[in-house]
């Protein structure tokens, strides 16, 4: 499948800290790619530079194919959305208004407006005044502007960090619909549950550096120890070894009937990322 | 390059839905034709005093509240939306300046009719005036990219409203210090100067030099304005 994102040996200094370094990635056409990493690990950085933002200090980026030195042209910028963790709405303007500049600004029709506010639960709204709006309205009118001129590539910065449970599930729907459309999805995010659902690939970015890549099955499947936690009836808990001396233990246990539960002893996200730089993700 | 008068007019739809609502600047525009009413009522009008008025005007609308409509969007992170956009610098700096340019035009037609000015040659002062807006436009757009949140940019733009709405005066001092010879380069000396040439029934003959430097002026500062827009859109 064709990389519709390609980085190369890509770094990044202010003054004298290092805010990505060798960063290495491809980004598939169709797929939902996760930058997780800590508040201050280069997620933000990277975004800026892929959408031509902020210029590396080393290294290549490559987004549909060129040098992200060509987003700057007008035709580019079409192709891709970017919600960032800032808003960027006119706050005394209402939600309609914000959306209708932006329909103009990439000349789509306004009948678009209703389809983006339904996906993001706030059509009964759209003449409230964005100051008064709570900060997760606030973020949802931000991911609907995003998802306006339904682009080939999203960059989502933390999206749902604002939202409540019932919002951000509806906001995931919403996601999964627009890629099963075609759009590829860069998402970065500290929230482990959110990229574990949602993600096809995700890289685990820590001080700048990538320290992990791959599909979230795989990673688990890596740092899993094979184990299997079986709870008994009289509510006892025990973990049982992989192979066959495991296999022997189980079967006395579901032959004597005492097995209430059997759980296989997969790590979460959290846990490998946690294993593997040990930091912890805030 | 693209030129879309569709985008052109929403930034400028924009800006004066949010401009309407926002009364801590869009007070300012009626500063000019009040203080012009007063002296339009005084009835002792000079032409030094109507180019006060016109000069503050140019400070006050298209300078300050220019400034201000460029710091706002910087602070509230708006133009980095706008900067992502398909739209092209040409298209955003037009559309931001549109609606300034409107309220400046409007409010110098309302305070010279407010002080009583009656131009001898309305084509040629049309013309300065219009090419003088630009100017101020531009410095003011400079302004605001420059300025961090509006309330640096109003502190800024101060000196600008001084230097031009009173510098008029400078003329009085010329004699006497040399060195504020360079000063009646100034665009608004020379607008003052194309006023008593028309005063004096002298045609666009002798008036087009002074035309090319305000033009001069007004092209100086949109080109340093355009120069700095770029550079804003890389962090």
């Amino acid at each position: 499948m064709e990389n519709i994102i390609e980085v190369k040996n890509l770094e990044k200094i202010f003054a004298n800290q290092t805010a990505l370094e060798s960063v290495d990635f491809q980004v598939k056409r169709g797929e939902v790619f996760g930058f997780l990493g800590p508040s201050g690990s280069g997620k933000t950085t990277t975004i800026k530079i892929l959408t031509g933002q902020l210029l590396p200090t080393n290294g290549e980026a490559f987004v549909f194919g060129e040098s992200v030195e060509k987003l700057k042209q007008s035709s580019y910028r079409k192709r891709f959305g970017v919600l960032t963790d800032n808003s960027g709405l006119y706050v005394r303007l209402s939600i309609y208004d914000n959306l209708k500049l932006y329909c103009d600004l990439y000349d789509v029709s306004y009948t678009k407006i209703d389809e983006v506010l339904a996906a993001v639960n706030l059509q009964e709204d759209q003449k409230k005044r964005i100051s008064t709006l709570s900060k997760g309205m606030t973020q949802r009118v931000t991911l609907a502007r995003a998802l306006l001129h339904e682009p080939e590539l999203l960059f989502l910065d933390e999206p749902t960090s604002a939202l409540d449970p019932v919002n951000t599930l509806h906001i995931y729907e919403g996601l999964r619909a627009l890629n099963k459309k075609g759009t590829t999805i860069f998402l970065t995010t500290h929230d482990m549950q959110e990229a574990d659902t949602l993600c096809d690939r995700i890289a685990f970015l820590n001080k700048g550096r990538i320290q992990l890549l791959d599909t979230p099955n795989k990673l688990k499947k890596k740092y899993s120890d094979s184990t299997i936690t079986v709870e008994l009836k009289n509510e006892e808990k025990i973990v049982l070894p992989a192979g066959a001396e495991g296999a022997q233990q189980l079967y006395d246990y579901m032959q004597s009937n005492q097995v209430e539960t059997i759980h296989s002893n997969e790590p979460t996200l959290g846990d490998i990322f946690v294993q593997v730089t040990g930091r912890k993700l805030a | 390059m693209t030129f879309s008068w569709k985008r052109i007019n929403a930034i400028f739809m924009k800006d004066y839905k949010d401009f309407s609502r926002n009364l801590a600047v869009s007070m300012v525009i009626f500063l000019p034709p009040i203080l012009a009413a007063f002296i339009g009522r005084m009835g002792a009008a000079s032409i030094e005093s109507y180019y006060m008025i016109i000069n503050m005007a140019f400070g006050m609308v298209a300078s300050y509240v220019q400034s201000c409509l460029i710091a706002e969007e910087k602070e509230k992170n708006t133009l980095r939306g706008l900067m992502l956009s398909p739209a092209t610098t040409t298209e955003i700096l037009t559309g931001k300046t549109l609606l300034s340019f409107v309220l400046t035009i409007v409010t110098i037609l309302l305070s010279i009719v407010l002080a009583g000015y009656n131009p001898a040659n309305i084509a040629i002062i049309a013309v300065a005036i219009i090419l003088s807006t630009f100017f101020y436009l531009g410095l003011g757009t400079l302004l605001g990219l420059y300025a961090k949140s509006v309330m640096e940019a109003s502190v800024l733009v101060l000196p600008v409203m001084i230097i031009f709405s009173f510098g008029t005066m400078i003329i009085a001092l010329v004699e006497q210090y040399p060195i504020l010879k360079a000063a009646t380069y100034l665009p608004n000396i020379q607008l003052l100067e194309i006023a008593a040439k028309v005063e004096a029934g002298i045609g666009f003959g002798d008036i087009w030099l002074h035309l090319a430097i305000i033009a001069a002026w007004a092209v100086a500062s949109f080109a340093t304005a355009v120069v700095i827009y770029r550079k804003r859109m890389v962090d």
